[in-house]
């Protein structure tokens, strides 16, 4: 790897006395990555993944995208938030095109085009016109993906978007995430405390040990479950196999001094 | 589907025993459920209620001054009191008197409401903005109305611009609080959403935090309206020779109980459907809430 595509760079976070992420905290991502953020409740992965947005800025150390400066939020790092995650008063297809609003290198007409597009590939063209109170739970999430898809974000930030979701919903929604993301190519952070959403989405996943975080392992899952994940791979032997270990790590982490 | 299975169909599902709806477990005999701790009521029910309590209290209050328990000099009954309201509306100048303390009532909360809602925004936005005027507005906010009356005649003499100086002073300093708490309760996430599309802060506050607030800043509007008509009559019995203020503070001068039960009563039938108007108006305009 010559030069990383996310850099987190020599680290440090903290809010007042209270640290967060412990010193020199170093990871890169690749270009198109999967990246899991796996951890115990209050860890940290937040507060990381939302200095690659540049919504928290590290107290030192630098997040570098590209080799650059990651700095204040723009429409390269698009966010896919648990709840809030789309304006309640914008209909479903305004929601995915307010992603575009601020684009100025896109006519109306290809706008509305790429908004048609990305309402179709999450499975919601039929309900472009209905307002999200309307809607699942899962329908908005995957409104806000579609957003940040059409703003044209790079890096989508995801932090723990499924997590108010049913087992069903959440189980085909993570499906379909990964379908998006061998479609459309995109580099993924993803933040869970669910092992076995982490072992299924994941092309890797980082654990995180209690706060202040500290990388514990970095797992590469996709030389063992490969690039596609059908709903049915969580019937697979490797997969448990891969979600036990992984879990054993993750109480590890959490047990740490409990 | 067939005749033929729907014909099959339909005999099967009505010979099916009815189950009984289930009853609450704490019922105490007749009709005892609607009295359980918490129980709902059905809507109908509680219209019912509450229409006929009014009405039993209005019956009393006539029966009690027509048996001459209460004297009618200072409780004219209701019957009088509607009856007078109706000839005022009709005979008398009621309703241009009704519609000068609306058009009062109305410019002084419009005036509150364009301070307030620009204010108030960036008393939230802005930190140091907030910081210093908070002091000020909370320490203004509780000086009671009336006692600022001398102040403003002072001021302002005692022309058409006390009076809405005076419902303006009633109204502003509490509007612009309510409207920095709406602007603050804009979820982050929301203006953390424009800015990873793109949004510059200038757009934030009108395209997420404005968007965001407008059903709560709608409410805050109609709650201070309200308010707005407690202050008016203050105004207007201060000093004025027009307004629903100025005929009850008259007819009290004379004592015309009845008259000045019907002004309030006025106020009371202006202030209701003006409710009822703004919440419907609220649920058209949000419906997506
Ligand atoms: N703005 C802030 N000011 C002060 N402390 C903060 C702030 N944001 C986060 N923290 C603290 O930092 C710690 C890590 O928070 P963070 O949200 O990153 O954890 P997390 O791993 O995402 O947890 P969870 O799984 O509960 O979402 C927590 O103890 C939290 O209280
Ligand atoms: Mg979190």
């Amino acid at each position: 790897m010559s030069e990383p595509y996310l850099f987190f760079h020599g680290i440090t976070k903290r809010f007042g006395d209270t640290e967060v992420v412990a010193p020199f905290f170093d990871l890169k991502i690749a270009h198109n990555e999967f990246v899991v953020f796996l951890g115990p409740s209050g860890c940290g992965k937040t507060t990381l993944m939302r200095m690659v947005g540049g919504l928290e800025m590290p107290t030192t150390g630098q997040i570098l995208l590209e080799g650059e400066l990651a700095g204040p939020p723009d429409r390269r790092r698009g966010m896919v938030f648990q709840s809030y995650s789309s304006f309640p008063w914008l209909t479903l297809a305004e929601n995915v095109a307010y992603g575009m609003r601020y684009r100025g290198d896109l006519s109306a007409e290809e706008k509305r085009e790429r908004c048609s597009h990305y309402l179709e590939m999450v499975g919601l063209a039929d309900f472009a016109d209905a307002y999200p109170n309307r809607v699942s739970g899962g329908m908005r999430q995957r409104v806000a993906i579609a957003r940040t898809l059409a703003a044209g974000s790079e890096v989508l930030l995801m932090d723990e978007p499924f997590g108010a979701l049913d087992a069903q919903r959440r189980e085909r929604l993570q499906a379909e995430l990964r379908k998006i993301h061998r479609r459309d190519a995109k580099t993924v952070v993803f933040v869970t405390h669910d092992v076995e959403e982490a072992v299924f989405l994941a092309d890797r996943i980082i654990v995180f040990s209690r706060r202040p975080a500290r990388m514990l392992a970095d797992l590469d899952v996709l030389s063992i479950l490969g690039p596609d994940r059908p709903i049915s791979l969580r019937d697979e032997e490797r997969f448990f196999r891969l979600r036990t270990e992984v879990l054993q790590m993750v109480r590890a982490a959490a047990g740490d001094d409990e | 589907m067939s005749d033929q299975t729907a014909a099959i169909d339909i005999p099967a599902v009505q010979t099916e025993p009815r189950q009984k709806p289930v009853e609450a477990p704490n019922e105490n005999g007749a009709g005892g459920g609607m009295f359980a701790f918490r129980a709902a009521l059905p809507q109908r029910i509680e219209a019912a209620i509450a229409v006929g309590w009014c009405l039993v209290l209005l019956l009393a209050w006539e029966v009690s001054v027509r048996m001459g328990w209460v004297s009618s000099l200072f409780f004219p009954p209701p019957s009088i009191v509607l009856t007078r309201l109706w000839e005022m509306t009709a005979h008398e100048d009621l309703i241009y008197q009704a519609g000068v303390s609306t058009l009062r009532v109305w410019m002084a909360f419009g005036v509150s409401a364009l301070m307030a809602v620009p204010i108030g925004i960036v008393m939230s936005s802005y930190r140091v903005v907030g910081a210093a005027l908070e002091p000020v507005i909370d320490f203004i906010r509780y000086l009671p109305v009336p006692a600022l009356v001398p102040l403003s005649i002072i001021w302002l003499g005692v022309g058409e611009e006390t009076k809405i100086f005076l419902l303006w002073l009633g109204t502003f300093f509490q509007l612009v609080l309510l409207i920095a708490d709406d602007a603050r309760r804009a979820p982050h996430e929301y203006i953390e959403i424009a800015f990873t599309v793109g949004a510059k802060p200038r757009h934030i506050l009108t395209d997420v935090c404005f968007r965001s607030m407008l059903p709560s800043m709608f409410d805050s509007f109609r709650i201070t309206l309200g308010w707005c008509w407690t202050y008016l009559i203050i105004a207007e019995i201060v000093a004025a020779d027009s307004g629903l203020g100025f005929v009850i503070w008259t007819a009290r001068r004379y004592m015309h109980t009845a008259d000045v039960m019907a002004g309030v009563v006025a106020i009371g039938i202006i202030g209701l459907v003006t409710d009822q108007i703004l919440r419907r108006m609220h649920k058209r305009l949000f419906r997506y809430l």
